[in-house]
């Protein structure tokens, strides 16, 4: 339409619509008007004033009619009777208050439920990181003959691929976390960071909040520029916000570097579970003398994550054909390193935490979501039979609509009006109930001081879900009802006289119960093989004792130590420790089991021949002192543990677990044979012992083979102090952190917690508790829905039978064969809710099957078990209406209306 | 489309379009005075015409309605398709005729 028929138009629907009463007086003056003007002619033509008025009156015609059809003419007739509807349905509900609390309540736990979850997903999965044009960002990964995926690249294949691929990506990054100790004013403080290549900040299009970013030209490995970007948090945090720090000169890691820029507050790194705190130059990790045995034209040390900007117009497709070229060429290239490489390119959204072949974190997200949704259904069919009951009760208030001259389309207008408002108030306290639940999930208790982020806030995206799931929801638990209220005639309607006609059945409402009952118990199976993969988890052997243990992790390297000063600073710091009373043993080691470290290489062992078309065993392995073992509660099954006398000068020496043991020198004493690692070369590494399995990262699976070396041999800086208390082991952390400030006294301690605090990490218990909680409390709130469905189909039945029982009653039927006839019912509808609910649950067992361990997702004792529990509590809830009819009396019942 | 032409010689209320179509049309075309109303009003809510209370020449308010300019774009548009229909029926007359 043409913009300006808007200028005449627009102010006429607003006054239509607005000044609604002036447009009817203005509406009849002018009719009155006409009128008289008319009467005033009949007059003049000589007619008496009375006759002349009546007969400008027929000449008119139907007054109103025409006032009607001028109203017709406003076109805001849709909006006037909307706002017509919604002032009545508010009306309804303020009447109904009962009812509507209830029915908010139901609505809120189910969007809620589905708000909170959505919230997570969409922090996982939807929400596109702070950063220029965040779709083109890519991830890349790599496999070697087809192995298992990995993130990380070498530093020379991150020059190759960024020289080889500029056809398709317009920029390639590098970027190494990491972490070190950034010391201010004389206080050090450890932090995460990254070093990245000098094109990280200008790739990603981010602008610094104050100061600036690395210039490209500081990105390059081979030179050492002391600059530091801080992150936005730690900014704030550990140095007030002061803006004065652009431009002084700190210690990182000992180091003098001097900060050059801030990051904006909203960008945390790549990495979406950690909080970026410092950004490095690449070439500064050259300072950072942790574990670093590798000069960066070593092919085969990979640490360095690749993040590619894909060009304007690429598609993922095209990047990925580009890199197949790139790869077989790199393998062709270094067989000795590279053989059977294949890259792959992953959308940066798709690959959080970090690109997964799997996609499980799809699988777990489209898990929760349709449990979620299933308890929303659930609280949309209790909403639908508590409307369906209501429009029965309203049949005389529908009749007589009909009967005024409602159309069928308007009643359904306006009783659709009615449950959408109710949908949106009980959305309202959906978001309040999901802004609950996003906040307990985002402080969950981590069991690290690392800055780990978990940022579910609720954004545009979630509000936006759950207001659809409200508007979808009042839709379709209105629909039925409303199809129904609007379809019986008025005739019958006003017949029956609001008389509830004896022994209605509703099918409809039944078949609605039984999909709740069955909803429900699929809800609970989910949830009861979760608590029991949970179970069996908590109860499985770790294969060493994580009570009455301290972890305290350090790292010497913060405030500058070297290899020979962090050696020593260890070695007395366990003297002084052990001499602690209360203490029993203490060991230092690099990894802690279900922690956030580990060490990865791939090993080398002479006679064994790698099967043709798979990578080199890639081996877990740790560094620990002498004692570890003792502290651990790990038997030594062979050989001898390490002592003083395994420094870095003698023989180098390993202790490897059964597993390796088994795979390596099946049949034979492990004990004497050497091997060799990549990332040592050179070094050829004798076994002295051999001890039992344990877990060391995850809880599942079988246990992988794993390989101890001497501290002393292998140095790492960063290293967690572990001490077996005699007593509950926090009681001795202030004389812990004492001993420690008496050996160094700005040496920063990184991380306190117990053992067992300690494997409620993301790879130890804490995904299990997490998923069996949230299905546990899915699985409740669909069990009370699901019995509130029942409960309330069955006393409906028994009031619309109280006549029919009555009567019963009257011709003498015992009060148990009451009791059967209302109870047959429930029965019924139980166990046909029973088997659809076991048959839901057998169509997603093999989703479920992929987020369970050590229990069958068929498992017959948590399928009966659950099935046992819930018919019980449903027969409950059909027993009490039950009881109650058997006990009408007969002349109150008779009287009943 | 005959609205559009009284209303395009002056402005007017509607008691006087009444008056005037019945004086133009004679007793061919026959409105019933109610009916003009919702006439207008939908005239009105198009835009093609505007409204306006002024008084009459015996001193009363009335509301007078007048041609905008999109109801002369309209008003232009009709009688050319009328002119063009006309033409067409009256050949086609013709044409049984001879």
């Amino acid at each position: 339409m043409h913009p300006s028929h808007w200028l005449y138009t627009l102010p006429l629907r607003l006054r239509s619509l607005f000044r609604r009463e002036a447009a009817e007086q203005d509406l009849s003056d002018e009719l009155q008007y006409h009128l008289e003007q008319k009467t005033h002619e009949y007059i003049a033509g000589g007619l008496s004033p009375e006759e002349a008025r009546r007969k400008a009156t027929r000449e008119f015609g139907g007054l109103e009619l025409h006032k009607e059809q001028c109203r017709d003419t406003r076109r805001v007739r849709l909006i006037e009777t909307t706002l017509q509807d919604i002032r009545f349905g508010f009306r309804m509900l303020y009447k109904n208050l009962g009812f509507t609390a209830i029915a908010i309540l139901t609505l809120g736990l189910g969007i809620g439920a589905n708000t909170a979850i959505f919230s997570m997903v969409n922090s996982f999965l939807l929400r596109p990181l702070p950063i220029k044009d965040p779709e083109q960002l890519a991830v890349l990964g790599m496999q070697l003959k087809k192995g298992a995926l990995q993130t990380s690249f070498s530093y020379p294949e991150f020059q190759d691929l960024q020289e080889q691929s500029s056809s398709v990506f317009s920029d390639v990054i590098a970027e190494q976390l990491s972490e070190g100790g950034l010391t201010i004013n004389g206080k050090t403080e450890p932090m995460i960071v990254f070093y990245v290549s000098g094109n990280f900040f200008s790739a990603l299009g981010v602008q610094p909040l104050l100061g600036r970013f690395l210039l490209p030209s500081e990105g390059a490995i081979t030179t050492l520029n002391p600059v530091i970007v801080l992150g936005y948090s730690f900014w704030q945090t550990r140095c007030g916000g002061d803006p004065s720090i652009i431009g002084k000169t700190v210690l990182y890691n000992g180091h003098p570097v001097t900060v050059v820029g801030i990051m904006p507050k909203e960008f945390h790194g790549l990495y979406s579970l950690a909080d970026m705190q410092g950004y490095l130059p690449l070439g500064m990790q050259q300072v950072d003398s942790s574990y670093q045995p590798h000069t960066p034209t070593d092919r085969g040390s990979r640490s360095a994550f690749i993040y590619a900007r894909l060009r304007q117009g690429v598609t993922f497709a095209q990047a990925q054909s580009a890199l197949d070229v790139i790869s077989d060429r790199l393998a062709k290239e270094n067989p000795k390193t590279e053989e059977g490489m294949t890259i792959s390119v992953f959308p940066e959204r798709l690959s959080r935490p970090q690109p997964d072949l799997d996609r499980s974190l799809l699988k777990v997200a489209t898990l929760f979501l349709i449990l979620a949704a299933l308890v929303l259904v659930l609280a949309c069919v209790n909403i639908a039979n508590f409307l369906l009951v209501r429009a029965t009760a309203r049949r005389r208030e529908m009749a007589i609509r009909t009967a005024l001259g409602g159309t069928r389309l308007r009643l359904i207008r306006q009783l659709l009006t009615e449950s959408v408002l109710l949908a949106l108030c009980g959305g309202v306290a959906g978001i309040l109930f999901g802004l609950a639940g996003s906040n307990a999930l985002s402080s969950l208790p981590l069991a690290t001081t690392l800055p780990v982020l978990l940022d579910f806030h609720l954004d545009w995206r979630v509000f936006g879900y759950a207001f659809a799931a409200a508007l979808l929801t009042g839709l379709i638990v209105g629909i039925v009802p409303a199809l129904r209220a609007s379809r019986r005639s008025v005739i019958e309607s006003i017949r029956d006289g609001g008389r509830t006609m004896t022994g209605s059945r509703s099918p409809l409402r039944t078949v609605l119960v039984v999909a709740q009952v069955g909803g429900s118990l699929m809800l609970l199976i989910v949830a009861g093989l979760m608590m029991r993969s949970l179970n069996y988890a908590k109860r499985s052997d770790l294969g060493f004792e994580p009570r009455q243990l301290l972890n305290l992790t350090l790292d010497p390297n913060d405030i500058g130590y070297g290899k020979q000063q962090g050696l020593e600073f260890y070695k007395q710091l366990l003297e002084r420790v052990q001499a602690v009373p209360g203490v029993e043993s203490a060991s230092v080691a690099f990894s802690v089991p279900m922690g956030y470290y580990s060490y990865f290489d791939s090993v080398g062992v002479p006679g064994y021949e790698v099967p043709s078309g798979e990578a080199p065993p890639n081996v877990g392995f740790n560094v620990i002192t002498p004692g570890y073992f003792h502290t651990m509660r790990i038997s030594l099954l062979e050989g001898r543990d390490f002592t003083e006398s395994d420094v870095e000068t003698s023989q180098w020496v390993a202790v490897v677990n059964e597993a390796m043991a088994r795979k390596f020198w099946a049949g034979q004493s492990a004990i004497g044979h050497e091997f060799h690692m990549a990332g040592l070369s050179g070094h050829s590494l004798r076994i002295v012992g051999v001890v039992k399995n344990s877990r060391t990262n995850g809880l599942t699976g079988p246990i992988r083979e794993y390989i101890y070396f001497p501290f002393a041999q292998q140095y790492s800086s960063l290293a967690t102090l572990q001490v077996r208390t005699t007593f509950a082991p926090d009681t001795v952390t202030p004389s812990i952190r004492e001993r420690i400030a008496s050996l160094a006294s700005t040496m920063p301690i990184f991380d306190v917690h117990t053992m067992l605090q300690g494997l409620y990490t993301l790879n130890g218990f804490l995904l299990y508790e997490l998923a069996a909680a949230l299905a546990g409390i899915l699985g409740s709130l669909g069990l009370i829905l699901a019995l509130v469905g029942v409960f309330g189909v069955v006393s409906f039945t028994v009031s619309q039978r109280t006549n029919e029982i009555g009567i019963r009653l009257a011709m003498g039927a015992a009060q148990s064969s009451i009791l059967r006839l209302i109870l047959r019912q429930g029965v019924w509808i139980i166990s046909a809710g029973l088997a659809s609910g076991i048959l839901l649950a057998l169509a997603i067992s093999r989703l479920v099957g992929n987020f369970i361990s050590g229990v069958s997702p068929y498992d017959p004792l948590t399928y009966i078990g659950v099935s046992a529990i819930l018919c019980a509590v449903a027969l409950l809830a059909c027993y009490v209406p039950a009881r109650r009819a058997a006990r009408v009396d007969p002349m109150v019942a008779l009287r009943y209306e | 489309m005959l609205l559009l032409k009284i209303l395009a010689l002056e402005p007017m209320n509607g008691y006087a379009i009444s008056l005037r179509l019945k004086q133009v049309s004679g007793d061919v075309l026959r409105v019933s005075d109610g009916s003009l109303y919702p006439a207008l009003h939908k005239l009105e809510q198009e835009g093609w015409i505007t409204a306006e209370w002024k008084p009459t020449e015996n001193n009363r308010h009335a509301k007078f309605y007048s041609l905008t300019r999109l109801g002369r774009g309209q008003l232009d548009k009709e009688s050319a398709n009328w002119a063009r229909l006309s033409a067409a029926i009256s050949q086609v007359v013709k044409l049984e005729e001879a």
